[in-house]
């Protein structure tokens, strides 16, 4: 007994010592942010600081050398090009794959040709047939990475977006960009007619409707990667294929570390726990037509470490040497790094966007007064300040997102003027008179209904979740927030349409590629409503924006397919069709010695074959 | 040191003493009395209870505590008090512990959470216990097949991996709940859920004390003289038996009960416990972790209570186990 409550002593003594410690080691950051007085902070945005957005950056003139650590709490979702459909995996493929078209890290609206020799114009003869067929032609001597080693041909990227259509792949975005070609509908893998390759360096596309702006953008995505039918086909024949498990054939200026039998398992991959890029043997640096995408690759091996606590690898990159975060950084480092080591962050504006779903299908949402009046509570700005300030959210207003086609012709940062689209800071009062229009005579909903309300337990989720409760509660209804893992949200609850869900404020999009189809067709058109891995979180399938969006995509003059989809935006603001939460900019650190370039098309994740060391 | 025998004798000399008595019968001290003179010579033990008597007049009266401190209340979300990253602001005379991630007072979160830490603590060491006592009495004392089922399926549960099943059923039932009856889901998210996952991982280690106990007790004297007066065994278990088994059950429900309160703790910071916005100890110090290099006092203050409540329960199980065992040796 004795020895126990000398260790009951020991223990508040110790607490006594954190505290203390605590105290003492609080920064200067801490210092000012407990010295501001509740109700009086700072109102307006902070400037970035020069070199913190990557805009512009200086893409050359790197040093070649080195070998570059890379902290990633999440593990990749997918090493397979056909199957990958996550930023975190995008940085990966981007190194070792080469898809027709690329953008270049600095430009998020305009295509350069990656593996293909030239984007189809109408002006070069690649687009014709008034916009239904689309060719292409490839780099002749580009080849893949031991043990293939062989030339690529149009044969092995025709088979590459044939496998999407298998349902052992299961390629996420098959269906809305690769679906108008000729054979697409019915395909399940096999030889789909409107590709044709009329000889080793050429690939013909023929489609059902003038939607050529459509595929040419999507023919930047991963799936339009080579694979040689050879070494994919007979994994493919496994539920889920196998092919990126433990072997992937591999274009791009590196590849991931192997045996010498192609297998990566354990030597250049382990799930949770590392991945290894090394340089690619086969891979050339001529095989590049523009000189506008010609990755350097600068660095010999890229390290990633993954797992871990995200505050720990924010810390460790800022503090350390020749390291990055891959993820994006939680608020406290953020705001470290700003304040403290204002080189060693960027600011990715215009980084897709986070919004809720609110289900339309049954329930209180169903009832667009209802929506409009949720859309009116919601405080933005207190969402924004939950994500970490005016450096990385803004209120968002609308669903086109900033550097998107159709985002200033949507009204811009103050987006269109609906009553319930006014105040940024909710407005209860506002709220109150569009739920009297919805039938709620007090301006409260006095329903019997309890609003499930499902959100991730990790990062700010949490926190902006129970923002969007209070704006409910603060209206009448009776709520119950459900935190669970991301990817069981997705999986078993907000991606399954059949749970009905009534809101889910964790959800969020970045486009695929430069065209404001890409923001709106898969989550709020009618067709992409899925059974299951649905994004159309609001299970919006309102026929006018459905007939909407399929004459906006056959529209070809640029300013005009603007406007058209500017429209689209603005009507399901007016329909108040999901909740509005932020414009995203994404923050991304890495360490003093390292010259990070950023690929603004993707987040602003890090380029791993133009980035390089400051000191190899 | 001091005994029974010498209490009396010191009784006697002092009544000598001062008047003279004639001592006609000698009356020892009630086991009662003699508990809580033992466990008052305890300071330790004493404070400690005070303190736990001191939250549970807070759990109670929580709203009026936090409307005479001038506090907001726990719910009440301000960005304001949120500097421009967004980060809470920290110790000032509206806000005594400083403010969490959205901008709500600490302090009236700590008050509330006593009640969700009590609680949760409390009501599932009762149930646990009921529960593993039934389990114990009936294995220990009807032994052959009762005992052999009743001891093989406490060993299954004990076999399972209790974090990692409230994960589980956390997850499972995390958002519609689970066991339909009657159309009525009877594990329901929050606290419901966690007494659940708590009574589970409890009862088996109070079942197989308990059985042990028995085992012991069935061979007693006044066991034996109890069956020959021909008392039904329910008898015996219920008025022979069991409240000789009090004591232990007392100690050690007095030790379980901070574990308890540590396990909601735990099941919060995962995020299947209690839900938000509902204060709890466990989740603000979850919460607290990404602000851990800003905002310091998000987790030293929540963590602080956590640690006294759980330390006067375990200094008070500590007092009770000296002061209720009589074979024990005082200081």
């Amino acid at each position: 007994m004795k020895h126990y409550r000398k260790a009951a002593y020991a223990a508040v003594v110790g607490l006594l010592a954190v505290v203390v410690t605590a105290c003492g080691s609080s920064g200067g950051s801490t210092a000012a942010s407990s010295t501001t007085p509740s109700g009086t902070t700072p109102s307006g945005s902070l400037p970035l600081k020069p070199g913190e957005n990557p805009a512009g950056q200086n893409v050359y003139n790197g040093k070649r050398g080195g070998t570059l650590t890379v902290y990633s709490q999440e593990d990749f979702q997918h090493l397979d090009p056909g199957e990958s459909y996550f930023s975190l995996d995008y940085a990966v493929i981007q190194a070792n794959q080469r898809p027709l078209f690329s953008y270049p890290p600095n430009s998020s609206t305009v295509l350069e040709p990656n593996l293909a020799t030239t984007v189809p114009t109408v002006a070069n003869g690649g687009i014709t047939d008034g916009g239904k067929t689309v060719t292409v032609h490839i780099q002749p001597d580009v080849k893949f990475n031991p043990p293939v080693s062989r030339v690529v041909t149009s044969a092995d990227v025709k088979y590459a977006i044939e496998r999407g259509a298998n349902p052992n792949v299961g390629n996420a975005y098959f269906v809305p960009y690769f679906g108008d070609i000729v054979g697409a509908a019915n395909a399940k893998g096999g030889p789909i007619s409107g590709i044709t390759t009329p000889n080793t360096t050429t690939i013909v596309f023929k489609l059902t409707k003038p939607t050529a702006s459509v595929l040419i953008g999507a023919l930047s995505l991963p799936l339009s990667a080579p694979v040689p039918q050879s070494v994919a086909a007979p994994l493919d024949k496994h539920a889920p294929s196998l092919y990126g498990s433990t072997t992937v054939a591999q274009t791009g200026p590196y590849m991931i570390k192997q045996s010498s039998n192609g297998d990566f398992s354990g030597v250049g991959y382990q799930t949770g726990k590392s991945l290894i890029l090394v340089r690619n043997p086969n891979w050339s640096p001529n095989t590049y037509a523009s000189p506008l995408y010609k990755p350097p690759a600068y660095l010999n091996e890229i390290d990633v470490n993954i797992g871990g606590d995200s505050t720990v690898i924010g810390d460790k990159v800022l503090h350390g040497s020749n390291s990055v975060m891959l993820d994006t950084p939680p608020q406290s480092i953020v705001q470290q790094a700003y304040t403290s080591y204002p080189s060693q962050i960027t600011f990715t504006p215009g980084s897709g966007t986070h919004y809720g779903g609110l289900f339309t299908q049954s329930g209180p949402f169903k009832n667009v007064w209802y929506r409009r009046a949720v859309w009116a509570a919601i405080d933005r700005v207190a969402v924004v300040k939950a994500r970490g300030g005016p450096l990385v959210a803004a209120p968002m207003t609308h669903f086109i997102y900033p550097g998107n086609a159709g985002f200033a012709e949507s009204g811009g940062y103050a987006g269109p003027h609906y009553p319930w689209n006014l105040d940024v800071n909710g407005n209860l009062k506002e709220a109150e008179s569009l739920m009297k229009q919805g039938g709620s005579p007090s301006g409260k909903f006095t329903g019997s209904h309890v609003v499930q309300i499902v959100s991730s337990n990790g990062g700010d989720s949490p926190a902006i979740a129970q923002i969007v409760q209070q704006a409910l509660n603060g209206l009448g209804f009776k709520t119950r927030i459900s935190l669970v893992q991301q990817a069981v949200m997705y999986s078993k609850y907000c991606g399954v349409p059949a749970q009905k869900i009534d809101t889910c404020p964790s959800g969020g999009w970045i486009r695929d590629f430069n065209n404001p189809f890409t923001i709106l067709v898969p989550t709020f058109s009618g067709s992409s409503i899925t059974p299951t891995n649905n994004v159309n979180w609001s299970v919006l399938n309102d026929p006018a924006v459905n007939s909407s969006m399929n004459n906006a995509e056959l529209v070809t003059n640029p300013a005009k397919n603007a406007q058209a989809w500017a429209n689209i935006d603005d009507h399901l603001v007016n329909i108040a069709a999901g909740l509005p939460l932020t414009f995203d900019n994404q923050p991304n650190v890495r360490a003093a010695d390292v010259r990070g370039i950023s690929q603004l098309w993707n987040v602003g994740t890090w380029d791993f074959t133009f980035s390089s060391l400051q000191n190899p | 040191m001091t005994s029974g025998s010498a209490e009396l004798l010191l009784e006697t000399e002092e009544a000598v003493g001062s008047v003279e008595v004639i001592p006609d019968e000698i009356v020892a001290r009630s086991p009662r009395a003699l508990f809580w003179r033992r466990f008052r010579a305890d300071h330790v033990a004493v404070v400690s209870a005070t303190f736990i008597l001191f939250l549970i007049v807070v759990a109670i009266f929580a709203p009026l505590v936090v409307n005479v401190l001038g506090l907001s209340g726990p719910y009440v979300q301000n960005p304001s008090a949120l500097n421009i990253f967004g980060s809470p602001t920290g110790p000032s005379a509206a806000h005594p512990m400083g403010v969490d991630q959205l901008g709500r007072d600490i302090m009236s979160r700590i008050i509330y959470g006593t009640r969700v830490s009590l609680t949760v603590g409390i009501v599932s060491t009762v149930i646990a216990g009921v529960l593993g006592t039934a389990l114990g009495l009936a294995a220990g004392y009807y032994r052959g097949a009762v005992d052999t089922l009743v001891s093989r399926f406490v060993d299954v549960m004990l076999a399972y991996p209790v974090l990692v099943l409230g994960l589980g059923i956390g997850a499972a039932c995390g958002v519609r709940g689970c066991l339909n009856v009657g159309g009525h889901m009877l594990i329901q998210p929050g606290m419901t859920t966690v007494i659940f996952i708590i009574v589970l991982a409890d009862f088996t280690y109070i079942a197989r004390i308990v059985r042990g106990q028995v085992l012991s007790l069935r061979e007693k004297e006044f066991v034996e003289a109890a069956r020959s007066l021909g008392a039904s065994s329910n008898r015996i278990v219920y008025r022979e038996i069991l409240p000789n088994l009090l004591a232990p059950i007392i100690v050690y429900s007095t030790l379980l009960i901070p574990l308890n309160i540590l396990f909601e703790a735990a099941l919060s910071f995962l995020g299947v416990g209690i839900r938000p916005p509902t204060a709890s100890w466990g989740q603000m110090i979850g919460d607290a972790q990404n602000y851990i290099q800003t905002a310091w006092w998000y987790m030293v203050f929540p963590g602080a209570v956590l640690l006294l409540t759980v330390l006067a329960f375990n200094l008070v199980g500590d007092g009770l186990l000296d002061a209720l065992n009589p074979r024990g040796n005082r200081r």
